[in-house]
């Protein structure tokens, strides 16, 4: 599903990745690990058209995105979920709002939005909070409305950049939780973290050290 | 206009030119100024040189004809034919009708016109750069938004429709209230009869017909759309 073949990555003359290899399957669940700067929120950003390679090829689906058009890269975007650190909301639209774009950049309107939208807030326990502002929640609530915002569009992966980064331990263990249980229903997960604890915690994950990389 | 005659012309000479005026349309009324009349006419006018002007024998003054023209007919072109067509006449030394002013008025036109079509440029220049800063600063409040949009898979259509019609509108009112000003300030040179006035220098003041509005809201329309492509160029 993933293939990062002899992929490099510099800025100027500093290289941040050295000939990475990893190729991740449907379903898996994958931690990215790596102290600060080793290169995790690039690795997840190449597959998202973010960034580009500077030598090496990352495949999606078969697709090599080195080689995507400008125009195809909000339909690559709508086919692989991001969750960020700092959760990326809209502070001026509801939860609910917040969640409902995901469905309506891709042209999807009406019931149809409801109903994803309210499934996927009772999902993360947030249907009770669908009106309020993203500034009123807590940081482990607006996180998990990333979550939800990330999958509504129901995307074959869901990337996630230390999604616990800004969350204590208990909460940070909520959100893993969230994220496996969409893990289970198939939906393949890449989450970077330099976070020890999770990576013990990992069950039946797959851990690539790009540090090595 | 003052058709000054040679010294030496004839009274039959002089008749013609006068049967001549006569028959032209347009002419309200003609006077003959001969070597007497012609002093008289000049000490009216100088009354201060009166002293000088009595020891000059009248026999020096030049003989003319005065024609008075219906205000109607006149214009430049008119006056340019009269003009060309007294000097090839016999018996005539110079024709003299304020060519001097007519040119100043034609610059004074010219001018006008020239100016009009720089402020109009310019205009046209303000319009796209006010609609381009407008959008970029709504672009600048929204550019979080605009990055997340663009994160979760927002085409830049999506992005940038919203922008285009939010400039439209701006245009739009804008439009409106500039054709509503210039209204204003049309009724107002009415009301104070300025338009008399500028009637004088054959400068007509006339509003704008609806072809001619439909033209300045349509490039309006097309300096907003300008605007927003080549603020939103920078960030898609």
């Amino acid at each position: 599903m993933i293939e990062f073949s002899h992929v490099y990555k510099n800025y100027d003359k500093n290289y941040i990745l050295r000939d990475l290899n990893f190729t991740v399957n449907k379903g898996e669940f994958i931690f990215i690990t790596g102290p600060s700067g080793a290169g995790k929120t690039t690795t997840l950003k190449m597959l998202i058209a973010m960034e580009n390679p500077t030598h090496g090829a990352v495949k999606f689906m078969g697709t090599e995105l080195n080689d995507i058009k400008k125009s195809e890269i909000p339909f690559l975007r709508r086919k692989i979920g991001f969750v960020f650190q700092d959760f990326k909301l809209l502070p001026k639209r509801t939860v609910f709002q917040n969640v409902a774009l995901g469905l309506e950049v891709s042209g999807v309107f009406g019931d149809v939005i409801t109903k994803n939208v309210s499934e996927l807030l009772k999902a993360v326990e947030l249907y009770t909070k669908k009106d309020e502002y993203p500034l009123s929640l807590s940081g482990g609530e607006q996180q998990r409305v990333a979550i939800a915002r990330a999958l509504v569009q129901n995307p074959q992966v869901l990337l996630a950049d230390e999604p616990t980064g800004n969350l204590d331990e208990e909460t940070s263990k909520i959100i893993i939780d969230i994220i496996k249980s969409f893990n289970n229903k198939g939906t393949t997960v890449m989450l970077a973290t330099h976070d020890k604890h999770l990576i013990a915690d990992t069950g039946r994950a797959r851990v690539i050290d790009i540090t090595k990389a | 206009m003052i058709v000054f005659l040679k010294s030496g012309a004839g009274k039959k000479n002089r008749q013609n030119i006068i049967n001549f005026i006569n028959k032209i349309n347009g002419i309200k009324k003609i006077k003959y100024y001969g070597n007497k009349s012609s002093m008289e006419f000049l000490s009216k006018r100088l009354k201060n040189l009166k002293s000088v002007l009595k020891n000059i024998n009248p026999k020096v003054m030049p003989s003319f004809i005065k024609i008075h023209f219906k205000k109607s007919a006149v214009s430049a072109i008119f006056l340019s034919n009269i003009y060309l067509r007294l000097t090839s006449l016999k018996g005539i030394k110079l024709v003299y009708y304020n060519k001097m002013l007519e040119n100043k008025i034609m610059q004074f036109m010219f001018f006008t016109k020239v100016i009009g079509f720089i402020l109009f440029l310019f205009l046209l220049i303000l319009s796209v750069f006010i609609s381009y800063s407008a959008i970029k600063l709504i672009i600048l409040r929204k550019q979080n938004e605009i990055e997340i949009l663009k994160l979760i898979g927002a085409t830049d259509g999506y992005i940038r429709i919203p922008m285009f019609i939010e400039g439209e509108i701006g245009t739009v009112l804008a439009f409106l209230v500039s054709i509503s000003l210039l209204y204003s300030i049309y009724k107002i040179f009415i009301f104070y009869g300025f338009d008399g006035f500028l009637n004088f220098f054959h400068i007509k003041i006339i509003f704008l017909n609806s072809v001619q509005i439909a033209a300045v809201f349509l490039i309006a329309l097309i300096s907003g759309i300008a605007g927003t492509y080549l603020s939103s160029r920078k960030f898609f």
